[in-house]
C-alpha cells in the first residue's frame, strides 16, 4: 500500500513536471518542421532567380494571387483583377496597407520594379508574355501584354513569384536570399544555413492573410525552425523521439509505421503527380495503332493501386491530375483496363497466339522493351505492368537505368515502353511531353502528329481566356488520348505527417493537407 | 629534411594534375547533363540551348576542361550551375563541418585504436587478446551507412542520449564521430598489434629484457615507438579517407558537409561542384599521405638518412 502510494505521488510529480515543461513550450510556441527530401538544398531564397525553391519560401513572400488545392484562384496582396477581353491587358488592383519586413511599402511601383528584374534569368518565361509595367495609381498596375497569356493567374500564384522588397533586392544584389530575405509574408527569415536549417519568425504586424487561411494574421507559431534531412528513416525518427514536430512528404512505405505511433498523425491529400507508361510510336510493333490501344488497354490500374500502393491515392485514366478542369474529357476517351477488347485488338491487328502464350506475327514473338529508372517505386511499376503485359500475350523485357542516365538513353530513341511520372498541376504538361519539338526526351512517346501539333498551337498560344484555354487544352488532351501514345496509371498521394502532442491542425488541415495558407490557422497545443 | 620536403610539395603537381583530368572525365563522361535538372516544363529547346551555352557546356571537352583548369590556377572554382553559388563559397560553408567530424573521428580512431592495439599485444593470444581483435573485426567490416542507423536506433531512439541528426549541439557530434571513429579505430588497433608484436621479436628488445628492464617499460617506451611508424602512414591516409568516408555518415546524419554537398551535386549533375568536392577529397588524400611521411621522416631517423 505504501509502496503503491509512493508509485502515485512519484507519477503524480513527473505529470506536474512534464505539465510544467510543457506549458513552457506552449508558451514558447515554436515548432520545428523537416522539409520534403527533394527541396534540400536549395541554395538561396531569391524567389527571382532562384531555378529551386522550398517550402519555407511562401511563408517569406507573398505573391499577388494565391491557388487553393482544388486549382481555383484567390486574391491575396492583389485584391481583385480585370482582364481585358482581347486578353491584352490586365489590371490588378492591390491591397492598402501592407508593409515588407524592412518597412517598404507594398504599391504599384513595387510590382514595376519586380517584374522586369525576371530578364535573364531562368525564371523569365513567367514574364515573358508581359510587354510593360503601367502604374496606374499607388495601388493599381496594368500589365500591357505581349500576347494573350490566360496562364498569368497560375503564374502568379506560383511560388517563384512572391514579391522581394524592391530597395532590398535592388540594393543586396546576389547576397538577396542568402543573408537576408525580405518579403511581405507571415514570417521574417531569422537565418538560414544551406542544407541545415531555416529559421523564421514571426511577422507580427501581419494582417493580410489570404482568404484561404481562417487567421488573417499574425500567425499563431511564434518561431518555425525548417530542417533539412535528406534521408527518410532519419527523419522518421527524429518525428518519433520528438525531435522535429512535422514531416512533408511522408513516403507511402512510412505511413503504416506513422499510423502505428498514437502520438502521430498523417494528412493524405492528393499530389500533383501522374504515373504512365509513355508508348515509343516510331518503333515497331506500337507504330500500328491497334498495337498501341491493346497495350494502353492491358494496364490494370486497379490492381496496380491495390497491390503496389496499398490502396492509397487514385486510380489514373488520363495524363492529367483529376484537380486541373482540363482532366474532365469525354468519358469515353478515358483510358481504363479492357483485356477482352485488348485481346481482339491484337487479333485484329494480325497478333496470334503462339507457343508460351505470347503473341506472334508472321513468325515473330511480340517481344517489346519496358524501360524504368533505378528507384524501387519504378522498378515494382514494372513488374507489375509486366505481369499484366503478358496477359495479354506480351512479352516484357525490363531494363533499369539511374535517373540521368535514362534521359540520354531516350534521346537516343532505342526504347518502346517505359514506366515513369511526372509532378505537375497545369495542363501545359501535355505540350511538354507529347509536343513534337521534343522528341526523345521529354517526348518519350516520339510523337509528332500534323493535327497534334495544329492543338497543340492553339492550346499553347491561341487562347485568349481562361476559358478558351481550358477549352483547347481539353480538345487537345483528348486528342492526344484517342491516339494511345501512352497508358495512364497512378496518381499518388502526399503526406504529411505531425505529432499529435505538439501541433493541433484545423479541420481545413485535414480535408486539404498543409499548405503554406494553412500554416497561418496552426497551433502549438497548449 | 627540408629538400625533401621540397621535393615531395614538387611531386605533388604532376599527381594533381592526372587527378584533375580524372575527376573531369569521370563526372562529363557519365550520361546525363546539369541542364535537364534545369530547364523547367514550358520553356523551350532555345531556352535550353541557350542556358547550355551560357556554362560553356556546348564547346569540346578537351576546351571545357582547359577553361576549369585555368580557372582553377587562379584559384576560381567556377559558380554552381544548378545551385547558382560560387562554388569557393558552399565549400567554405560546408568544409568546417566536415574538418570537425573528420578532426574528431581521426583522433578518436587514433587515441582508442592505439591503446586497444598495445593493449591486445600486451596480452597477445589472452582473452583480453581476443576480445579486442574480435571487436575490430566487427568495426572493420560494418559498412558505416548501416553502423549509423544502429546507433540512431540505440543511442537517440531508445535510450534518448543523443539527438537523431543536426549539427545543432556538441552532443550531435557524438554519434557520427562514434560511426566514422570505429571504423579507423579498428584499422589502427589491427596494424598497432601486429607492428607491436612485429617489433617485440628483434634483437634489440632481447637486449632490453637481458638488462633487466621492466617488460610494460620496455614494451611501452621502446616497443611502440618503433610500432608507431606504420601507424603513422595508415593515419597519414586515413586523413583522406576520413573526408570520403564521411560521405554517406553525413547523409544519415543530415549532417551538412562535403559529402552532403557532393551528394545532392551528385544527383543534379552540377559539374563544378562535383569537380570541387572530388578535389577537396583527392587533396585530403594526397596531403595526408605527405603529411604522414614527413611525420614519418621526423621520427625515424634511418627514413632521412636513406633521402639524402
Amino acid at each position: 500500500m505504501k509502496h503503491q502510494l509512493r508509485k502515485a505521488f512519484l507519477t503524480g510529480s513527473t505529470a506536474l513536471v512534464t505539465l510544467a515543461a510543457s506549458s513552457l513550450w506552449a508558451f514558447a510556441q515554436e515548432a520545428t518542421f523537416v522539409m520534403p527530401t527533394n527541396e534540400v538544398g536549395a541554395a538561396t531564397y531569391n524567389p527571382v532567380k532562384s531555378p529551386m525553391i522550398n517550402a519555407a519560401s511562401p511563408l517569406i513572400f507573398d505573391g499577388l494571387v494565391v491557388q487553393d488545392v482544388d486549382q481555383s484562384f484567390h486574391p491575396h496582396l492583389a485584391e481583385s483583377w480585370e482582364e481585358a477581353p482581347d486578353g491584352m491587358q490586365w489590371v490588378f488592383h492591390l491591397r492598402k496597407g501592407v508593409k515588407f519586413h524592412n518597412g517598404e511599402p507594398f504599391n504599384a511601383d513595387a510590382i514595376a520594379q519586380w517584374i522586369p528584374s525576371f530578364a535573364g534569368t531562368d525564371n523569365a518565361y513567367m514574364v515573358e508574355a508581359i510587354d510593360k509595367v503601367e502604374v496606374v495609381d499607388e495601388n493599381t498596375v496594368k500589365f500591357v501584354m505581349k500576347r494573350p497569356e490566360p496562364n498569368l493567374l497560375f503564374n502568379f500564384a506560383s511560388a517563384f513569384m512572391g514579391i522581394p522588397a524592391p530597395k532590398a533586392y535592388k540594393e543586396m544584389g546576389d547576397k538577396f536570399g542568402v543573408t537576408e530575405a525580405i518579403g511581405t509574408g507571415p514570417y521574417k527569415l531569422a537565418s538560414f544555413t544551406v542544407g541545415q536549417e531555416t529559421v523564421l519568425e514571426r511577422n507580427d504586424d501581419y494582417t493580410w492573410g489570404s482568404e484561404l487561411s481562417q487567421n488573417k494574421g499574425p500567425a499563431k507559431i511564434q518561431k518555425i525552425t525548417f530542417r533539412e534531412i535528406p534521408e527518410q528513416s532519419t527523419s522518421f525518427l527524429e518525428l518519433k523521439t520528438g525531435g522535429v514536430d512535422l514531416l512533408f512528404g511522408v513516403p507511402t512505405d512510412f505511413i503504416a509505421q506513422v499510423k502505428a505511433e498514437p502520438n502521430l498523425g498523417v494528412i493524405t491529400t492528393p499530389a500533383y503527380d501522374v504515373a504512365y507508361m509513355p508508348i515509343n510510336v516510331t518503333s515497331e510493333p506500337f507504330t500500328d495503332i491497334k498495337v498501341r490501344e491493346a497495350t494502353a488497354l492491358a494496364v490494370n490500374q486497379k490492381q496496380i493501386l491495390d497491390s503496389i500502393y496499398g490502396g492509397i491515392g487514385m486510380e489514373a485514366h488520363n495524363f492529367l491530375i483529376s484537380a486541373l478542369p482540363e482532366a474532365n474529357v469525354d468519358p469515353k476517351l478515358n483510358i481504363s483496363y479492357n483485356p477482352e477488347r485488348a485481346n481482339q485488338l491484337l487479333d485484329e491487328a494480325g497478333w496470334k497466339t503462339g507457343a508460351n502464350g505470347v503473341r506472334e506475327k508472321d513468325g515473330k514473338p511480340l517481344k517489346v522493351k519496358l524501360w524504368a529508372q533505378t528507384d524501387t517505386e519504378f522498378k515494382r511499376l514494372a513488374e507489375a505492368v509486366q505481369a499484366q503485359l503478358k496477359a495479354i500475350g506480351m512479352d516484357a523485357e525490363i531494363t533499369i537505368y539511374d535517373s540521368s542516365a535514362i534521359r540520354d538513353e531516350y534521346k537516343k530513341n532505342q526504347h518502346q515502353l517505359a514506366v515513369r511520372s511526372y509532378e505537375w498541376n497545369n495542363a501545359d504538361i501535355i505540350d511538354w511531353f507529347f509536343s513534337g519539338q521534343r522528341l526523345g526526351y521529354p517526348n518519350i512517346s516520339m510523337w509528332n502528329d500534323p493535327k497534334g501539333e495544329e492543338l497543340n498551337k492553339k492550346a499553347m498560344t491561341g487562347s485568349k481566356t481562361l476559358e478558351e484555354r481550358i477549352a483547347n487544352f481539353k480538345a487537345y488532351h483528348e486528342y492526344v488520348l484517342s491516339q494511345f501514345v501512352f497508358a495512364p496509371i497512378y496518381q499518388p498521394v502526399t503526406s504529411v505527417a505531425y505529432n499529435k502532442d505538439r501541433l493541433k491542425v484545423t479541420d481545413t488541415m485535414l480535408k486539404k493537407g498543409i499548405e503554406p495558407s494553412q500554416i497561418m490557422d496552426l497551433e502549438v497545443v497548449q | 629534411m627540408l629538400f625533401y620536403t621540397v621535393r615531395r610539395l614538387l611531386l605533388l603537381i604532376p599527381v594533381f594534375l592526372v587527378v584533375s583530368i580524372v575527376i573531369f572525365l569521370i563526372i562529363h563522361l557519365v550520361p546525363g547533363d546539369p541542364i535537364d535538372n534545369l530547364v523547367r516544363v514550358g520553356s523551350t529547346p532555345e531556352q535550353k540551348a541557350e542556358i547550355t551555352a551560357r556554362y560553356g557546356l556546348d564547346r569540346p571537352l578537351v576546351e571545357q576542361y582547359l577553361i576549369w583548369l585555368s580557372q582553377l590556377a587562379q584559384g576560381d572554382l567556377g559558380t554552381a550551375i544548378v545551385m547558382r553559388r560560387p562554388v569557393a563559397d558552399l565549400i567554405a560553408q560546408n568544409l568546417p563541418y566536415s574538418l570537425t567530424l573528420g578532426g574528431l573521428a581521426l583522433l578518436f580512431s587514433t587515441v582508442l585504436g592505439i591503446a586497444a592495439g598495445v593493449i591486445a599485444a600486451m596480452n597477445k593470444e589472452g582473452r583480453i587478446d581476443r576480445t579486442v581483435m574480435t571487436g575490430v573485426l566487427f568495426g572493420s567490416t560494418m559498412p558505416s551507412f548501416w553502423l549509423g542507423l544502429i546507433l540512431i536506433l540505440v543511442f537517440a531512439v531508445q535510450l534518448r542520449w543523443f539527438p537523431v541528426s543536426g549539427a545543432r549541439s556538441w552532443e550531435s557530434l557524438v554519434l557520427p564521430v562514434l560511426t566514422i571513429g570505429l571504423g579507423g579505430m579498428a584499422l589502427v588497433a589491427r596494424v598497432t598489434r601486429i607492428a607491436m608484436l612485429e617489433t617485440a621479436g628483434k634483437d634489440f628488445v632481447l637486449l632490453l629484457h637481458a638488462k633487466g628492464l621492466p617488460a610494460r617499460r620496455i614494451q611501452l617506451r621502446h616497443v611502440l615507438r618503433h610500432a608507431l611508424l606504420p601507424v603513422v602512414t595508415i593515419l597519414g591516409l586515413r586523413i583522406g579517407w576520413v573526408l570520403g568516408g564521411a560521405v554517406t555518415v553525413e547523409y544519415v546524419f543530415a549532417r551538412p558537409g562535403l559529402g552532403m554537398l557532393l551528394i545532392k551535386a551528385l544527383s543534379q549533375h552540377d559539374y563544378p561542384v562535383v569537380q570541387a568536392c572530388l578535389l577537396m577529397l583527392a587533396m585530403a588524400v594526397m596531403l595526408g599521405t605527405l603529411l604522414g611521411d614527413l611525420i614519418q621522416a621526423a621520427m625515424d631517423p634511418r627514413v632521412r638518412s636513406a633521402l639524402t
